[in-house]
């Protein structure tokens, strides 16, 4: 395995890491919010952009 | 905290003057509170699960339920703590609008918490009595209401204002505007803890109706705002928009780890609290029936437990098939995710609604 398949793996492995633990499994859905929670951060960042400058 | 900080900066190095404009002030504690979650968040789900601190689930709920069981819960006090500890540094510390909102949210935590301890400790999925626990409810937001109501110098800080009509101002007077408080207050505690029974169904609408609260905040603090938009002017309120930035930052964090499948619950002490703050907060900014309306899913889920129980004592047969109505929906055989996504989506159109308010008048 080359280094960036390791690396896409472990950062695979950090993000699933509390669905793939939980015992009620369901992983997807997990991962998608927290997807989404990042957009949102995201999003908060630009727009204190409109401000900071 | 960290504006007096800043100001004291701003006087030899002026770029800190920036931190003195309540928008990135709010901005900054938002992100605050998420960082601080997600620092505190995965040591306080371990040291939960540690003290085995786990959910017990109600015997009468839906089966698909039981897997939830022993999952850590008391999960609010992440919130909680974010909160306070961001309100403190970035708000001004000398407005009473901000004091008795952080005041109002832990009073509401400690029951939550006593109530969820209780459960914990007992097993029992029913905790203290709900007699107690609505009357130490009232007791706070009463003497919460109280102070905002006798500190009170402009008749626009006690009346209640109708959406969509610019000239219309029902004047309460002290003592109705404390009756109205208690009921939004309290109701609306009681009404996200009922909410709170599906993975990230009570965290996602609190955080968009705490957005929403933040804006409606700044433009009540906000002479210009308020003047142009025809909402009452509250001198100070615009320092919640920072409360608001902070549980809605904090309330993101949280759902990093309450998304199906949680893998914590936030429990009374998080739900009681929460839906107190975002009382409190409409009730200062003067937006009760704004509230009820970004709030809807909450009031629905409300509903549909009094009407379940109505009918029951009076007819003898249920309305819905289990109460309250998240649960019905999950016994037609939509999936657990469909109801929360779904319910998200619903309340992201009343906030919009509600957000339209402002203009629409």
């Amino acid at each position: 395995m080359n280094m960036r398949k390791a690396h896409e793996v472990k950062v695979w492995a950090t993000l699933t890491r509390g669905a793939v633990l939980s015992p009620q499994g369901g992983g997807d859905q997990n991962l998608h919010v927290r997807f989404w929670i990042i957009t949102m951060m995201l999003v908060l960042f630009g727009l204190s952009t409109l401000k900071l400058r | 905290m960290l504006l007096e900080l800043f100001e004291w900066l701003g006087k030899d190095l002026r770029a800190f003057n920036v931190f003195s404009y309540i928008t990135l002030r709010a901005v900054m504690a938002a992100m605050t509170a998420l960082v601080i979650s997600f620092v505190i968040g995965p040591w306080m789900i371990r040291k939960l699960t540690s003290l085995k601190i786990g959910q017990s689930v109600r015997d009468d709920g839906p089966q698909s339920h039981l897997v939830k069981a022993g999952t850590p819960t008391m999960g609010g006090a992440l919130i909680l703590t974010a909160v306070a500890v961001t309100t403190i540094l970035w708000a001004d510390l000398s407005n009473r609008y901000v004091w008795a909102c952080l005041v109002t949210t832990v009073g509401f935590g400690v029951i939550g918490w006593i109530d969820d301890y209780r459960k914990v400790v007992h097993k029992n999925s029913k905790g203290i009595s709900a007699k107690t626990k609505f009357f130490w409810q009232t007791v706070i937001a009463a003497t919460a209401l109280s102070y905002l109501a006798f500190r009170a110098n402009l008749p626009q800080q006690t009346d209640l204002i109708v959406p969509f009509f610019k000239t219309v101002a029902i004047p309460l007077g002290a003592f109705g505007f404390i009756v109205l408080g208690w009921f939004v207050v309290v109701g609306f505690s009681n009404a996200v803890n009922l909410t709170d029974g599906l993975d990230g169904l009570a965290i996602m609408p609190t955080v968009m109706v705490a957005s929403a609260l933040a804006i409606f905040a700044y433009v009540a603090g906000n002479k210009v705002f308020a003047t142009y938009l025809g909402v009452p002017h509250i001198a100070g309120a615009g320092e919640l928009a920072i409360f608001c930035g902070a549980i809605a930052g904090a309330g993101l964090a949280f759902l990093w780890f309450n998304a199906y499948p949680a893998e914590v619950f936030m429990g009374d002490v998080g739900a009681l609290a929460l839906g107190g703050a975002l009382g409190l907060v409409a009730v200062i900014c003067r937006q009760e029936i704004v509230l009820i309306i970004m709030g809807g899913v909450f009031v629905v889920e409300t509903l549909s437990v009094m009407i379940q129980v109505a009918s029951f004592k009076l007819t003898g047969k249920r309305v819905f098939r289990m109460a309250p109505l998240h649960h019905h929906y999950e016994l037609k055989g939509w999936k657990e995710n469909q109801v929360v996504v779904r319910f998200w989506i619903i309340t992201m159109m009343l906030v919009l609604f509600g957000l339209s308010t402002l203009k629409l008048r």
